[in-house]
């Protein structure tokens, strides 16, 4: 029900650079962002205290440390809206792929936009209510409905889009930006209205999923891979499995029917692995045939 | 070779298969529409038990105690003050509950999830009260206790079983004895796929072993010692036999549990070495010189 500790990732990049003055900024922000709360909290002080008798300023005092809580989120998000802005100013952020160096701008700014959305959406990401992340998302410039559920998983602060409905299932990653070897990848990532993603699902940057797709559990997609519209994807990489009817005004009676065939099913899923088994063994192919020429060689 | 191909997609969309409603993949048990009225719900628990421990609290800065003992006492009556929070948490959601509970009855099977249905909002609203107490007693760091939480949710569940590391549904769920979940595992008694929303009973026998950031789908039935291996996706209604190691996506056979026939071999065995032991002993704190005075039970001297 709630999420355990081994799967609470909550948004943050998997390698930031981390520089030190970046740290300046964060605890800047982390203090600035605590001064509303004191104020309020002093406020209420002066509101409600009475010395003989503070039978007011107990019963209110729950009720006003949520507000505080969720005031001080807003307020998170807010200050670093505005220190965001004034970075956004210096470099704009730009998808492309880009060298993971300090010396590369793009890099650069891009760990230092990471750093600074981390406060706002660990403090979001850490209470129960989920809507607050929601507000987070939206703050924060990430294109979001109320209607979407996105607190189960971990998701990306820029460069995504997301429709009506959506669901993010638990542990599912949802990224915009990747690290692979000495590349930073950035890709906008569109996901469209109605789109059910399923546990532990891994969604790469530029992925573009149409209306009404389901990801099956445990599959995966490639940077910059296509879905279409209404179907249901399974593997990894994903794949079409079969067309997703059950937007359709169905009779109850014929969601009832169970997996009869189950060596059937067991089939279905391996035809989605079976592609890249013969590929590694083209790569593999490939290699042999290599070594046989540079013998040849060495012998002539 | 084209013709064919677009002639049988062709079919396909005309015809009425019944393969193409069988539920054989898993989604996830995340609530959608997460609406601002369950506000509505979360203010008066926060509330009630605020007000528990704020009286107590009260209490304690009233009381006549010279303030150095006070202040002694303090990181003891502060985790006091926060278990108790979590507690009145737990009876405040559990009597809303009731209530609910009262207006509309829990049951399992396939319904419509759109606004409107009773059963669908009544899954979500349950999902949102557990939520709140079920995500303070995970954040606790007392890991076993989060057991006492699922039985306050009336799961049948021991405290034997260890589920801590682990996303699970808090209804339709009951756990044998001994049951074992791994570390980012997710338990689901309900699934949305599509339009309609599935719930169904998820059942552990003893002894059954669950694997790291494995999923259950709603429906699976874990025979005695049971283990699904790490990775592995269970599908609706699977039922995994007694003493196998299921493991993949879906899960499949992979072997007979051999472990579980040498856990209970080693239980035998501890038995019969507890036993010789015994008997051991005996002749060992003999001195060399005394031995001739011991008679066996067939009454022959030892020589």
């Amino acid at each position: 029900m709630s999420v355990p500790n081994s799967m609470r990732v909550g948004p943050f990049c998997a390698s930031v650079l981390v520089k030190k003055k970046y740290m300046i900024l964060y605890i800047f922000l982390i203090w600035i962002t605590l001064l509303p709360a004191i104020l309020e909290i002093w406020w209420y002080w002066q509101l409600l205290w009475y010395e003989p008798r503070p039978l007011h300023f107990y019963v209110f005092l729950p009720l006003v440390l949520l507000i505080i809580y969720v005031s001080t989120v807003f307020a998170a998000t807010i200050f670093t809206k505005i220190v965001l802005v004034i970075v956004n100013v210096f470099h704009k952020p730009r998808e492309g792929t880009f060298l993971r160096d300090p010396s590369d701008k793009d890099y650069r700014y891009w760990s230092l936009r990471n750093t600074l959305k981390k406060w706002p959406t660990w403090l979001a990401h850490k209470f129960p209510f989920p809507f607050l992340d929601n507000i987070c998302f939206k703050i924060l410039g990430v294109k979001t409905k109320f209607s979407n559920s996105l607190f189960e998983g971990w998701v990306d602060t820029e460069f995504i889009e997301f429709g009506r409905n959506v669901v993010i299932g638990q542990g599912a990653i949802c990224q915009s930006s990747v690290i692979v070897g000495n590349l930073l990848i950035i890709r906008k990532t569109v996901i469209e209205e109605n789109v059910r993603v399923g546990t532990h699902v891994i969604i790469m940057p530029g992925t573009h999923i149409g209306k009404n797709c389901i990801l099956n559990t445990w599959s995966s997609t490639i940077v910059g891979q296509e879905l279409e519209e209404g179907w249901i994807y399974n593997g990894s990489p994903a794949k079409k499995f079969k067309r997703n009817r059950f937007f359709e005004d169905i009779p109850i009676e014929k969601l009832k029917i169970s997996i009869g065939d189950m060596d059937g099913l067991l089939k279905k899923y391996d035809e989605t692995r079976v592609a890249r088994v013969t590929k590694k063994r083209k790569l593999i192919h490939r290699k042999e045939k290599e070594e046989k020429a540079t013998n040849e060689e060495d012998q002539t | 070779m084209n013709e064919k191909i677009e002639s049988e997609e062709k079919n396909t969309e005309n015809e009425d298969d019944d393969s193409d409603f069988v539920i054989d993949f898993t989604t996830s048990s995340a609530i959608n529409k997460v609406g601002l009225k369950f506000l509505l719900v979360y203010i008066p628990i926060f509330w009630f038990s605020g007000l528990v421990v704020a009286t107590l609290w009260y209490g304690y800065v009233v009381s006549p105690v010279p303030w150095i003992i006070k202040l002694l006492f303090l990181p003891l009556l502060l985790l006091g003050f926060s278990f108790l929070f979590i507690f009145s948490c737990f009876f405040f959601s559990k009597l809303l509950l009731i209530f609910i509970n009262l207006i509309h009855v829990p049951k399992e099977g396939i319904f419509r999830a759109e606004r409107g249905n009773m059963d669908f909002e009544f899954w979500r609203l349950r999902t949102e009260i557990k939520k709140i107490a079920l995500w303070l007693i995970r954040n606790w760091p007392l890991p076993w206790i989060d057991v006492i939480a699922f039985r306050w949710f009336s799961i049948k569940m021991d405290f034997s079983s260890h589920l801590n590391d682990a996303w699970c549904d808090a209804e339709f769920i009951s756990f044998g004895k001994h049951v074992t979940v791994g570390q980012g595992a997710v338990i689901m008694s309900s699934m949305v796929v599509g339009n309609y929303l599935i719930i169904k009973k998820i059942i552990f026998d003893d002894y059954a072993l669950v694997g790291g950031q494995s999923t259950i789908a709603p429906g699976t039935h874990f025979g005695e010692d049971t283990v699904l291996g790490a990775v592995s996706v269970t599908t609706l209604d699977q039922d995994l036999e007694d003493g196998w190691i299921y493991s993949g996506i879906p899960a499949r056979k992979l072997k007979l549990n051999k472990y579980a026939e040498m856990r209970r071999d080693i239980i035998h065995k501890v038995d019969v070495d507890e036993e010789e032991k015994v008997e051991t002993e005996h002749e060992v704190n003999i001195d060399e010189d005394k031995k001739h005075l011991i008679k066996h039970k067939d009454g022959v001297d030892n020589e």
